[in-house]
């Protein structure tokens, strides 16, 4: 089976999962449900622009990434495919191979 | 009503210049009551240093002269009742704003001038604030929360907001204050006790700990009696470096050798601290990217992906959790403890 990197939709650590998106960026096999245990979690991503802590009000927003770019680069180099999103993502790290 | 605030009430209408306006100062009539007995007082104390001379030789009498703050200072304390009109400072009692209410009686709060010193010390000349805190005598966090509320206040007045100084002026003269009086033998006065350890809710239960008598048992026993996470009394002690600079008196250190060794010790602390921001902007730079989006920035974080553990269920791996149960009340799970201390 193919073996992806994609995004996986988790409950928000508060609690509440609507209008609250937070991902796992996750290697799994392909045909596997989207939010089921997946074979390795390679980190997390939070769509919803926040102002960084600390920053003045009206400052530029950023969405948080948190990736393990060694391990992301060794599973795409042993054929994982990354999905439309995590290859977006990970373009932007270095990951250019 | 009237009879009243014509006569024994006028006192109250305009308050004594450096002092509170209670009326627990007055008696029935009107009358300030420390003045009365203020008389009375140099009196007999005009009468007792005679006998006491005739006793005790020249040198304990320099000695205690050294010693006693009220002939030191003669100076400021000579300003300070000029400041009042020559009225004798306040005693305990008439501190107390509720005249049935025995136990409440005001407690003095930081002066204009101490404030703005107390700014200048921390955040002009850089000073460290736990040092700033035990040369002026105030409470650590007291310190802290005056420089940033200071800091609001300069920022206030460079953007041209007013400030409720007729308020803070009107407050300020009916409560007792802490002065500060640069230029003076004795500037500061001491605003209150700064290093004693607070009553940790943990430590207040009586608890009855056999110990054998050949053990020692010191105050990080009993800490760890009182909760295994408490931290020892040495340890929770807000400004350490006081009881370092007692030790070391002890130790028969002269003054140019604790002066020394403080420097040393405020170097070490203060290379350990920009040790400490090096290697986080190492880290950093080393680990964290931000790349510019067309509305909103990307920020990414290099972390360990390898922390999930044997099992796969680390509590510092990343990533928000999966749904799992906790299996420690599952059959064949110990819960006992594989080690004793």
């Amino acid at each position: 089976m193919v073996l992806r990197l994609r995004l996986s939709r988790t409950p928000h650590p508060l609690g509440a999962r609507r209008h609250n998106p937070r991902y796992n960026i996750v290697l799994a096999h392909a045909r596997t449900a989207r939010d089921s245990r997946p074979l390795e979690v390679l980190g997390t991503y939070n769509p919803i622009p926040t102002l960084p802590v600390g920053a003045e009000e009206g400052s530029r927003k950023q969405k948080e990434i948190q990736v393990d770019v060694a391990r992301a680069k060794y599973w795409l180099g042993v054929g994982a495919q990354p999905s439309d999103t995590v290859w977006r993502l990970l373009s932007m790290v270095c990951i250019s191979a | 009503m009237w009879r009243w605030l014509n006569g024994p009430g006028k006192v109250f209408r305009k308050a004594l210049p450096g002092s509170t306006n209670y009326m627990n100062a007055y008696d029935k009539q009107g009358n300030l009551l420390r003045t009365r007995n203020a008389g009375r007082e140099a009196g007999s104390r005009r009468n007792k240093p005679e006998e006491e001379t005739l006793e005790e030789d020249e040198e304990t009498a320099a000695r205690r002269d050294l010693e006693n703050p009220d002939l030191t200072d003669e100076e400021p304390r000579d300003e300070e009742s000029d400041a009042r009109g020559g009225i004798p400072k306040e005693r305990r009692s008439d501190m107390r704003p509720y005249p049935l209410n025995d136990q409440f009686s005001s407690q003095a709060v930081l002066s204009e001038e101490l404030r703005e010193e107390l700014y200048t010390q921390v955040a002009v000349y850089k000073h460290d604030i736990s040092s700033v805190a035990a040369s002026f005598s105030v409470d650590i966090r007291r310190v802290a929360a005056v420089v940033r509320l200071k800091t609001i206040e300069k920022q206030w007045v460079a953007e041209g907001k007013r400030l409720a100084k007729p308020y803070s002026e009107a407050v300020l003269a009916m409560l007792p204050t802490t002065p500060f009086r640069p230029n003076t033998a004795n500037p500061v006065t001491p605003h209150e006790p700064i290093n004693d350890i607070e009553v940790h809710a943990h430590t207040r239960p009586q608890i009855f700990w056999p110990a054998s008598e050949s053990r020692q048992f010191t105050r990080e026993d009993a800490a760890k009696v009182f909760d295994s996470k408490l931290l020892p009394a040495d340890k929770r002690i807000p400004l350490p470096m006081l009881v370092d600079l007692e030790r070391w008196k002890l130790e028969g250190l002269d003054r140019q050798e604790r002066t020394k060794k403080q420097i040393e010790a405020d170097d070490k602390a203060r290379r350990e601290e920009d040790e400490k921001v090096r290697k986080r902007t190492e880290w950093q730079a080393r680990t964290q990217r931000v790349v510019q989006g067309r509305r909103w920035d990307f920020k990414f974080q290099d972390i360990s992906a390898e922390k999930v553990g044997k099992d796969g269920r680390g509590k510092d791996a990343v990533g928000y959790r999966y749904g799992m149960p906790h299996e420690d009340r599952k059959r064949g799970m110990l819960k006992i403890p594989t080690s004793v201390e």
